[in-house]
């Protein structure tokens, strides 16, 4: 028996050696699976003889999209039942058996600050949802896939009529200038920062209109913080304006005083710029007269306008299904949004989070840039529209949307708000520059409406300076 | 004959350390697990830290920048030695105060005067240098120590005083007390962001918050809580400044919930603890005339001690390492008066992404939080009484 041994031990080795030389072997057993690849090639093969010049081959053609990929977003609730099932629609359609997992990831700033710790390792997921500040704060480190390479593919792109169907804005949004006009995103929906009135209130105060002027504002609000609405509920103080303390505010605020708080062209924040001043300047004297108060609980100023107790609100047209909600469970009232009183032209604060690839391999990018491309589809978008009640981001989509429009008014008019819009910087270090404890956008607004004697100048001139400060820092890391 | 047993004596010595080897070697080998995991979940980190806080590393990782990152926090070394040496000389003063010229006639009175003399030169020292730091360093993270130390001294006694007499009243026999123990212990064990939320409600500062119902109950006028950047003592009229102004109205709510949400584990341990006191210790004490009060504060405290002593040492490196219930309750209007260090730390890092700069502050806390313990162990153990 013994003698068997070392005769067993030599076949053992031989077949282990075997077995290593033979690796080359799972390769005709991975070529069916990468058998798309060569039906599709002969069929593009005619192509450079046929129209060499007018034409380029596409350079994604020999690589294989992955077939599993993962896709970190915020969605929760309905939002994300119906992304779920765009999903799965992808997953079960898409030629090339691309698998995509959705992954509900936290919050906005939850994806920021996991995405922030694992740049550049393989734990990134391959899609995931990101403002444009977010973004360009990954891309310090060089982490994020540029679409610039993909998106006028002659083969996996779009096309030209598809390009000029999304919204220029919201196309041009995700173009990063600070990193050579990289496209580090795309836009899925978009939403805009509008002003939501009690109509039925307005009326008993004896108006027939929102107000379109800051003056018009601060008299209607004023009124009512004295003139309580008839069908109030609640035993909550009937108030004109409740502020949220929030950057997105003093940003929406100063874009309807005709200002803006970031400087593109010479990439310097502007936050002491006139228009910041004299906005800032109203809201201090709003709560200064006892016409506007303070949000004081997470979405408090939602529950105080549905409950009839708040004249006006600012906030998210994303939030309309809940206002709607709000309203009917209240006081049930007539109201609607409109746009933020102005000075000059209306002014809209666009925002959004749009979803960007992390730089991983050209076949997982590929897969994943494919996903965005159905995400982003007119049939698709339609759907996760109607459903997220965000706006879609192609102008085709509006036409699928005509019934949705008459069931939702509100919805159509901040929709045709849209040409107004304006957007908060998209550059690094934006999420610190809005505050939360180190006296940023935030620290200074719940400074100046707080106490009336706040110099509104000064508070802004000391935190522009730190922004800067705080954007210089950011840049100085940029790869060259 | 010599030479056989000294032949002897070396096998025995060699096999006594072939022994010693071989148990040596077992006992590492039955360590090494736990050493693995504390190496490469602790030590590894804090060395990482440091090796991090070297560096100007942003998002990507900069250039060497030596103690740049620590230079910014105090302004100086210069500054840091002023305030070590002042800690040196209070350090010594209590030395000087309790221990110095015993052996002369009357050398405690001198030790005492002269006690005093080092205590206000290191004081002097300490607070020239926190203000020359505050002066040419990192003022937001100063401060947030600041707000820490408030945070600390605001709950930690609060907490103990609390779970030492809440256990007391459960000891004695009364119905119901388990439901009691129960109930004292839930908030603990309850996720904070969860009861963060509600005490967030609480402390609205809407006029018909619960908070400001109940002290409406006795006149007083609507406060803004969460809201309040002020230091309390001045909202009462009494209008100090700087460190003696005391803590904001928003972080004295944040405190109440520290308070609320640690008394019952505190009470739980505190009862454990009264569960090892004799009974006959209570009952000799009874029969000699001992009142309740007597008892509690003659045989309950001094016997209660090393449990005291456990559950402070704890519960103030819990609090300088406080988070999630902070950064629940925080809002922007309360500004930094509730910024303590971990949120300033945590907002550097994922907010600021100067990783750097965040781990050098991180470093700081962790040697403060090693300082405090070890100053605690040295000024509290001596106080211990095992029985």
């Amino acid at each position: 028996m013994k003698k068997f041994v070392p005769i067993f031990a030599i076949i053992l080795i031989a077949a282990m050696v075997l077995g290593a030389c033979a690796t080359p072997a799972p390769a005709p057993t991975e070529a069916p699976t990468e058998a798309p690849a060569p039906t599709e090639a002969p069929a593009e093969e005619p192509k450079p003889t046929e129209a060499p010049a007018e034409e380029p081959a596409s350079v994604w053609a020999d690589v294989t999209p992955a077939k599993n990929i993962v896709f970190w977003h915020q969605h929760t609730k309905a939002r994300e039942e119906a992304l779920k099932a765009i999903v799965d629609e992808f997953n079960a359609t898409n030629e090339w058996g691309i698998t995509v997992e959705p992954v509900l990831a936290g919050s906005y700033s939850e994806i920021f600050n996991k995405v922030n710790a694992m740049l550049n390792t393989p734990e990134m997921p391959d899609v995931f949802v990101g403002y444009q500040n977010q973004v360009a704060t990954y891309q310090l480190a060089d982490a994020v896939f540029d679409m610039n390479t993909v998106i006028d593919d002659p083969q996996y792109g779009l096309s030209a009529d598809d390009q000029a169907d999304f919204i220029p804005a919201f196309f041009k949004q995700d173009v990063f200038p600070l990193y050579d006009n990289q496209r580090l995103a795309l836009a899925p929906n978009r939403s805009m920062e509008v002003m939501y009135y009690n109509m039925d209130w307005l009326k008993e105060l004896g108006y027939d209109a929102p107000p379109a002027t800051p003056e018009e504002f601060r008299e209607m609000a004023c009124k009512a913080a004295e003139t309580p609405f008839s069908g109030k509920k609640g035993d909550a103080k009937s108030v004109g304006y409740e502020l949220s303390i929030d950057t997105s505010r003093l940003a929406s605020w100063t874009f309807a005083f005709g200002g803006d708080i970031y400087d593109s062209a010479t990439n310097q924040y502007t936050l002491n710029s006139p228009a910041a001043v004299e906005a800032m300047t109203f809201i201090q004297g709003l709560f200064k007269d006892g016409c506007a108060s303070l949000v004081t609980e997470a979405y408090g100023d939602q529950t105080d306008f549905g409950n009839g107790s708040l004249l006006f609100a600012v906030g998210s047209s994303s939030g309309l299904t809940f206002y709607e909600s709000v309203v009917k469970e209240g006081a049930g009232f007539e109201w609607s949004v409109a746009p933020l009183p102005h000075t000059g032209e209306p002014a809209q604060n666009i925002y959004g989070a749009s979803v960007s690839i992390a730089k991983t391999t050209p076949e997982r990018e590929l897969a994943a840039w494919l996903f965005i491309k159905y995400y982003t589809s007119p049939d698709v978008q339609a759907k996760w529209a109607e459903a997220s009640q965000y706006f879609p981001v192609r102008t085709s989509v509006a036409e699928k949307m005509a019934g949705f429009f008459d069931a939702h008014p509100s919805y159509k008019t901040a929709w045709e708000l849209l040409k107004y819009g304006k957007f908060e910087p998209g550059v690094p270090g934006y999420d610190f520059v809005r505050g939360n404890g180190v006296d940023g956008v935030n620290e200074i607004m719940a400074k100046i409406v707080d106490d009336p004697t706040v110099d509104v100048k000064a508070e802004l001139d000391g935190l522009n300076e730190r922004a800067n400060q705080i954007l210089a820092d950011q840049l100085a890391t940029i790869k060259k | 004959m010599l030479e056989a047993t000294t032949a002897e004596k070396d096998v025995k010595r060699k096999g006594l350390h072939y022994l010693n080897i071989r148990e040596q070697l077992t006992g590492y080998l039955f360590i090494l697990p736990a050493f693995l995991i504390i190496f490469i979940f602790g030590l590894f980190p804090i060395a990482y830290s440091i090796y991090m806080s070297l560096f100007d590393w942003g998002i990507v990782k900069g250039k060497f920048v030596a103690d740049k990152n620590y230079i910014m926090i105090f302004g100086s070394w210069k500054n840091l030695l002023i305030i070590l040496v002042g800690v040196g000389l209070l350090i010594a003063a209590e030395w000087v105060w309790k221990k110095a010229f015993r052996s002369n006639k009357n050398g405690e009175m001198i030790a005492k005067l002269l006690g005093a003399v080092v205590l206000l030169a290191g004081g002097g020292l300490f607070v020239t240098g926190w203000m020359q730091m505050a002066e040419s360093g990192n003022a937001q993270f100063l401060n947030s120590l600041i707000v820490t130390l408030y945070y600390a001294l605001g709950t930690v006694p609060a907490e103990i005083i609390l779970g030492m007499v809440l256990a007391y009243i459960l000891y004695q026999e009364i119905v119901g007390k388990e439901i009691f123990r129960m109930l004292y212990f839930l908030p603990y064990v309850t996720p904070s962001v969860t009861t963060a939320v509600v005490f967030q409600i609480i402390f609205s500062s809407r006029d018909t918050s619960l908070a400001n119902r109940l002290i409406g109950w006795f006149g007083a006028d609507p406060l803004k809580w969460r809201f309040e950047p002020k230091p309390f003592l001045n909202l009462l009229g009494i209008n100090l400044k700087g460190f003696l102004a005391g803590p904001s109205l928003a972080l004295i709510s944040i405190m109440l919930y520290g308070i609320w949400s640690f008394v019952g584990y505190n009470t739980v341990i505190f009862l454990a603890g009264l569960g090892n006191i004799p009974k006959e210790t209570y009952e000799a004490a009874e029969i000699d005339g001992a009142s309740k009060w007597d008892m509690f504060k003659n045989i309950t405290m001094p016997l209660l001690s090393p449990v005291t002593f456990y559950l402070t040492l704890i519960a103030f490196i819990g609090t300088f390492k406080a988070f999630n219930h902070i950064y629940v309750m925080r809002t922007p209007s309360a500004g930094v008066s509730v910024v303590t260090a971990s949120l300033m730390i945590f907002d550097r890092f994922y907010k600021a992404n100067q990783y750097g700069v965040a781990t050098a502050q991180a470093i700081v806390l962790f040697l403060i939080i090693l300082g405090l313990t070890f100053a605690q162990n040295k000024l509290m153990s001596d106080k211990v009484f095992y029985g």
